[in-house]
């Protein structure tokens, strides 16, 4: 599998994780629920950013290398 | 020519997310390590309570296995296993950066989530399986998912063999997920809720409890540690493994015994004697491959002995193999009835528990570990070798104090219950029990605090190998030249 496409299927997953996250935390009936909702909300969108972050610095670095006189 | 140097370049290997497991396991070490010491010191005094909920005995104990258990051996287990397997597959991780990025922010967010609903005060009451079903869910998701992406290497492989150790560490990706999906099964109250009632009741509860707490010892704590001991021991060797035959019995032959054995930790009580002894005899019969691997994991030293007085880091590999043996042989004895009438209940399970949780994991990790940063950071060597050798024979100190300490008191104990006076009573309250073991409660938290301050110097040498400069050469880290082709490579 080409690893682009699977990063872009993680990424994807985490859009409804974090919304299932921001769910229980909404909902809860206890403490635990409403951290573990709001953790997962975090956390999912933090990773998402994640991937985006890390698919641009590796654009960008592609792009250096190509103005420093090597290929991509 | 050129096509059999594009055949035999190695892939372009995903180290990051390994580095990033190796880290993670050094720093939950260092926090279960901390954490034992200070339960050791509440149960020494019990004034270190402090009076709050959140830092009690019954709160902080679930902290710490699951620390040491999870965090620590599992962030350990996860980074090899994905190191070995493609290195022996010589494959790239199959699904992409990103999945196994998932797989690690993943698990530690597990980690974090487990820790902190055990001080919030809330658990499952099922030992090494405490948090709650939402948090059992998200574990099972990650774990299925590095599953795949380990079945997936394997599959892509450009080798024709896999590896022994691949053998093991997958059956402790299968089994360990049957495990903790059949053991976790409840119905919680409400899907916004955290609280959960097992699917199972009574006995059959106890059993299913006890099925996957002495398998979670067999295919965690067991198996995936022994793919460790068959990839790093060879490779820090440079020697082949001693019998290959011998492994593959030894795997086929762990695997059938140990899902039968779980029944010895209910030896009197409500489960049926015939079930009780099942588990008994499956036990004994587990010495036959557990020494089988413990002699494997020896002998391919042969010819390489000299290595233990130059490389501190295989020490630790050869003692865990040691330890491992030991704990192999007590486990089996324990599990005899009438022996389990005076073990059960007292600290002598505590120094058994430790021996393998010290001797043979810790240090089976620590030798990996050992070998591994150079490699992954591309170093000729750790910082300081004498650290290590420090570290050795002060974690070493440290696991002596305890189990000999845990292992008399928890004799005194048994013989201390049961003994009757010349009148038929009791010849001990309960409480004259506690103040005799205090003593040795004082050598165990001595014991735990020499082990941590072992952790400490290796974070810190772990630290300054990462921090310093890499050598002009590359390449240079052990697992590149210099020897043998050994270890499925």
């Amino acid at each position: 599998m080409d690893d682009d496409i699977a990063d872009a299927i993680v990424g994807w997953c985490m859009v409804p994780l974090c919304l299932l996250g921001l769910l229980i935390a909404a909902r809860a009936h206890d403490q635990e629920m409403y951290l573990f909702g709001f953790s997962l909300a975090g956390f999912t969108a933090l990773f998402g950013f994640g991937l985006i972050k890390r698919h641009y610095d590796q654009k960008d670095q592609a792009r250096a290398r190509v103005k420093a006189g090597g290929h991509v | 020519m050129s096509d059999h140097v594009l055949s035999t370049a190695a892939p372009d290997y995903n180290e990051e997310v390994v580095r990033k497991f190796i880290i993670a396991g050094m720093f939950w070490g260092v926090i279960a390590f901390a954490l034992g010491t200070y339960l050791a010191l509440e149960l020494t005094w019990p004034a270190f309570n402090l009076g709050f909920s959140f830092t009690n005995f019954g709160r902080l104990r679930p902290v710490h296995t699951s620390a040491a258990i999870f965090a620590f051996g599992g962030s350990i287990l996860f980074g090899t296993a994905l190191h070995v397997v493609q290195r022996t597959c010589r494959a790239r991780l199959w699904g992409g950066p990103a999945l196994a990025n998932f797989i690690f922010w993943g698990y530690q967010f597990f980690i974090v989530m487990a820790a902190l609903s055990y001080v919030m005060g809330f658990s499952k009451g099922r030992e090494y399986a405490e948090p709650e079903w939402h948090i059992d869910l998200w574990l099972t998701l990650v774990w299925v998912l590095m599953t795949v992406v380990y079945v997936g290497t394997l599959l892509r492989r450009a080798e024709p063999h896999i590896y022994v150790a691949n053998w093991f560490y997958l059956a402790f990706l299968i089994t360990v997920a049957m495990l903790h999906i059949v053991n976790n099964l409840t119905l919680p109250v409400s899907f916004f809720g955290a609280k959960s009632y097992s699917l199972f009741s009574g006995v059959q509860d106890a059993m299913v409890q006890w099925w996957y707490g002495h398998n979670a010892v067999g295919f965690f704590l067991t198996a995936g540690f022994l793919g460790m001991m068959y990839y790093f021991i060879p490779k820090a060797a440079g020697r082949p493994v001693y019998s290959y035959r011998l492994s593959i019995v030894h795997f086929w032959a762990l695997i059938f015994l140990y899902i039968w054995a779980g029944p010895h930790h209910l030896h009197y009580t409500a489960l049926p004697d015939w079930t009780q002894t099942l588990g008994m005899a499956f036990s004994i019969m587990l010495w036959m491959p557990s020494w089988g691997g413990m002699i494997n994991g020896l002998m391919t030293l042969s010819g390489a002995w000299d290595k233990l007085r130059t490389d501190p880091g295989l020490r630790f590999s050869v003692t865990a193999v040691g330890f491992y043996g030991m704990a192999t042989f007590e486990g089996p004895v324990m599990s005899v009835r009438e022996v389990n009438s005076l073990s059960h209940y007292t600290d002598w399970g505590i120094g058994h528990v430790h021996s393998g949780a010290l001797g043979w994991v810790a240090f089976i990790s620590f030798g990996a570990m050992y070998y591994l940063i150079p490699v992954l950071w591309k170093r000729e060597r750790m910082w300081s070798v004498k650290l290590i050798s420090w570290h050795y024979w002060v974690a070493t100190l440290g696991i002596v104090f305890y189990i000999s300490s845990m292992w008399v008191a928890g004799i005194m104990q048994g013989l201390m219950w049961r003994a009757y006076d010349s009148f038929g009573f009791l010849q001990y309250s309960f409480i004259e029990s506690v103040v005799a073991v205090h003593p040795y409660y004082i050598i165990r938290m001595v014991g735990g605090l020499c082990f941590l301050a072992g952790s400490g110097m290796m974070a810190f040498n772990m630290f300054m190998t990462i921090r310093g400069p890499q050598p002009a050469h590359q390449n240079t880290g052990r697992g590149f030249g210099q020897r043998l082709a050994v270890a499925g490579e």
